[in-house]
C-alpha cells in the first residue's frame, strides 16, 4: 500500500502535490479545533470565513515588512543586548540602539530620550506614579480627563490612596477637553497634567501609531525625572529594568521607519475609507450619531451610535465583522463606556455604539461589505420594533411616560 | 548616495521589475496583505512614473527590488501558517 502510494507520488511529479503534502504537515502540528474547511464554529456562532477586520483601535495586524525585520533576531540573531562579552550581545545591541533612533526619528526626539517598555500600561505607571513619587515633596496635584485609558486612570487612583490629589477634568460633548478650564485648574503644586493624544474609543484629535510593545519618551532639556516602577539589571539607564526584547524593539523600529515613509499615503486612503464608511451608511438609514468630534479625529476611527435598536442584537448580528463595541457586554452587567458617558451620550445610545477601526490594509470592497451588513442589521431590528414605529408616526418616545412594573 | 554610482535601470528592467511586484502579491494568501501589495506596487509606480532624474530612478529601481525581496519571504512565511478557513472576503457567493 505504502509502496504503491510512493510510486503514484512519484509518477505524477506535480508541484502542488508536494505543496499539499506541505500544508497537510502543518494541519497535524497545530489542530485548530474550532476550525473545519467549511467554516469556525465558536462561543455558539457558526461563520463561513474569517470576519472582515475592523478593530484596529484593538490592535492592528503586523505589517509584513516589520515582522521581516524581526524573524532574523527569533532566528540565528537571539543575543541579550545586554550581554557585553560576545558577537551575539553586540549585534542585538546594535539592532536595538538602530531601533531606539528609528523610534525617535519619527517623533522628533533623540534617541536619548526614547525607553522601551512592555507598552503604554507601563509607560503611562512609569509616568504618573514615577514622576509624582519623584516630586512628592513638592508636587501634590495631578490633573487628568475622564476619558483617559484605565492605566492613566487608575495610576491616578493609587496617587489618590497615597494622599495625592486628582482632578479629573470632564470633556465636551464632542470628546475634547476645554483648554481654558484646563488652565484654570494648574496649580502651583501641579506636577502632571496627562492628557491623551488620540482616543482609543473615539479617536478624538491627533494621529498616532498603534503598536503592540510601547516606547516612552521623556523630554531631557528640561529634564523629566521618574522614581522606577521596575526595580532590576538597571536596563533603560534605570528607568526600566528587564532585558529589552530585541525582536520586539527591532519590528518596533522597522514600524516607525514606515510609518514615517508611509504616513501621508496611508492617511489619504484611510480618510477616502472612513469617508466611504460614513456616508455608505447615511445614505442608506438615518438615526446614526457620530460620538466623539468629526473635526478633530483619528482618520482611522469612526465611532458610531444607532438610534431605536438594541445594542446587543445589533453586534450578535455583525458576527461577520470584527468591531468594537461602547458597552462592555460582560453577561453580569450591561455597562456602557465611561468614555461615551463622559460625552453626554445617552445610556441607550452609547448601548448601541460601534467602534470601526480602519487601517493600512483595510480595504474598499471590505467597507463596503462592512455598510452592508451594518445596514442590513440596523432595517431588520427596527422593523421588529414598535419604537421605530412610534417614531416614524411623529410620536417624542422621550414624552412617553412608561408603567412600571 | 549610494544610488549615484548605479547606471538607471532600463525601461524593459522596469516593467519586469512591476510584474515580478504584481505576481508575489497574488501569492499572499492573506486577502489584506494580497490586495495591500497589488494596491500600494500599481501607486508607486505610478507615483514614479514620471522621474527622470538617473539617480532617482536608480534609488526608486533598488527600493522596489529590496522590496520585492522581503515580499517573496513574507509570501513563503504567510502561506507556511495559512489558516484552513479563509477570509469572508475571499468566499464567493455561490
Ligand atoms: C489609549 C490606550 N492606552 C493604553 C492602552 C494599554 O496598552 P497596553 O495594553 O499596550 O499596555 C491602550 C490599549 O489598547 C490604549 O488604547
Amino acid at each position: 500500500m505504502a509502496s504503491k502510494l510512493l510510486l503514484q507520488t512519484l509518477t505524477r511529479r506535480q508541484p502542488t502535490t508536494i505543496i499539499r503534502r506541505f500544508s497537510t504537515a502543518a494541519a497535524v502540528a497545530t489542530p485548530p479545533d474550532y476550525e473545519d474547511p467549511s467554516g469556525i464554529t465558536m462561543k455558539g456562532v457558526k461563520i463561513s470565513g474569517r470576519p472582515l477586520y475592523l478593530d484596529m483601535q484593538a490592535t492592528s495586524p503586523v505589517d509584513p515588512r516589520v515582522l521581516d525585520s524581526m524573524l532574523p533576531y527569533y532566528l540565528s540573531r537571539y543575543g541579550n543586548p545586554h550581554s557585553r562579552t560576545h558577537l551575539y550581545g553586540w549585534e542585538s545591541e546594535n539592532a536595538v540602539e538602530t531601533a531606539r533612533a528609528q523610534v525617535a526619528a519619527l517623533i522628533g526626539a533623540s534617541p536619548k530620550e526614547i525607553i522601551f517598555t512592555s507598552g503604554a500600561t507601563e509607560s503611562n505607571n512609569i509616568s504618573v506614579k514615577g514622576v509624582m513619587h519623584f516630586y512628592k515633596d513638592k508636587k501634590r496635584h495631578v490633573i487628568t480627563t475622564q476619558t483617559e485609558h484605565k492605566c492613566v486612570l487608575d495610576s491616578c487612583r493609587h496617587l489618590q490612596q497615597e494622599g495625592f490629589e486628582v482632578t479629573y477634568l470632564p470633556v465636551e460633548s464632542d470628546g475634547l477637553i476645554d483648554l481654558d478650564r484646563l488652565r484654570k485648574e494648574i496649580r502651583p503644586d501641579t506636577g502632571l497634567v496627562s492628557v491623551m493624544a488620540v482616543n482609543n474609543e473615539i479617536g478624538v484629535v491627533q494621529p498616532m501609531e498603534e503598536i503592540g510593545i510601547g516606547a516612552l519618551y521623556m523630554r531631557r532639556r528640561p529634564r523629566i525625572r521618574v522614581e522606577p516602577q521596575m526595580n532590576g539589571g538597571g536596563q533603560e539607564r534605570g528607568i526600566r529594568s528587564g532585558t529589552v526584547p530585541t525582536p520586539l524593539v527591532v519590528g518596533m523600529g522597522a514600524a516607525c521607519e514606515l510609518a514615517m515613509k508611509e504616513m501621508e499615503y496611508d492617511e489619504r486612503r484611510i480618510k477616502s475609507l472612513q469617508d466611504r464608511l460614513l456616508n455608505g451608511i447615511r445614505e442608506k438609514i438615518d438615526g446614526v450619531v457620530v460620538n466623539g468630534s468629526m473635526e478633530r479625529r483619528y482618520v482611522g476611527n469612526l465611532n458610531l451610535s444607532f438610534a431605536y435598536v438594541e445594542g446587543e442584537s445589533l453586534l450578535m448580528g455583525l458576527k461577520e465583522v470584527a468591531v468594537s463595541s461602547g458597552s462592555a457586554c460582560t453577561s453580569a452587567s450591561l455597562e456602557p463606556s465611561y468614555v461615551l458617558r463622559a460625552l453626554g451620550v445617552d445610556e441607550d445610545m452609547a448601548h448601541t455604539s460601534i467602534r470601526f477601526g480602519i487601517g493600512r490594509f483595510t480595504t474598499e470592497e471590505e467597507v463596503d461589505k462592512a455598510v452592508e451588513l451594518t445596514v442590513k442589521q440596523v432595517v431588520k431590528l427596527r422593523d421588529m420594533s414598535p419604537l421605530y414605529e412610534m417614531v416614524k408616526e411623529g410620536i417624542d418616545i422621550k414624552q412617553i411616560q412608561w408603567a412600571q412594573h | 548616495m549610494a544610488a549615484s554610482g548605479l547606471a538607471a535601470p532600463t525601461r524593459t528592467e522596469v516593467l519586469q521589475l512591476y510584474r515580478s511586484l504584481l505576481r508575489v502579491a497574488r501569492q499572499f494568501c492573506d486577502y489584506n496583505i494580497r490586495e495591500y501589495t497589488k494596491r500600494r506596487t500599481i501607486d508607486a509606480f505610478r507615483d514614479n512614473k514620471n522621474l527622470t532624474d538617473p539617480s532617482q530612478l536608480s534609488a526608486a529601481f533598488s527600493d522596489g527590488k529590496a522590496q520585492l525581496e522581503v515580499a517573496k519571504r513574507q509570501a513563503v512565511v504567510y502561506s507556511l501558517y495559512a489558516p484552513k478557513v479563509k477570509s469572508i472576503m475571499d468566499i464567493k457567493p455561490s
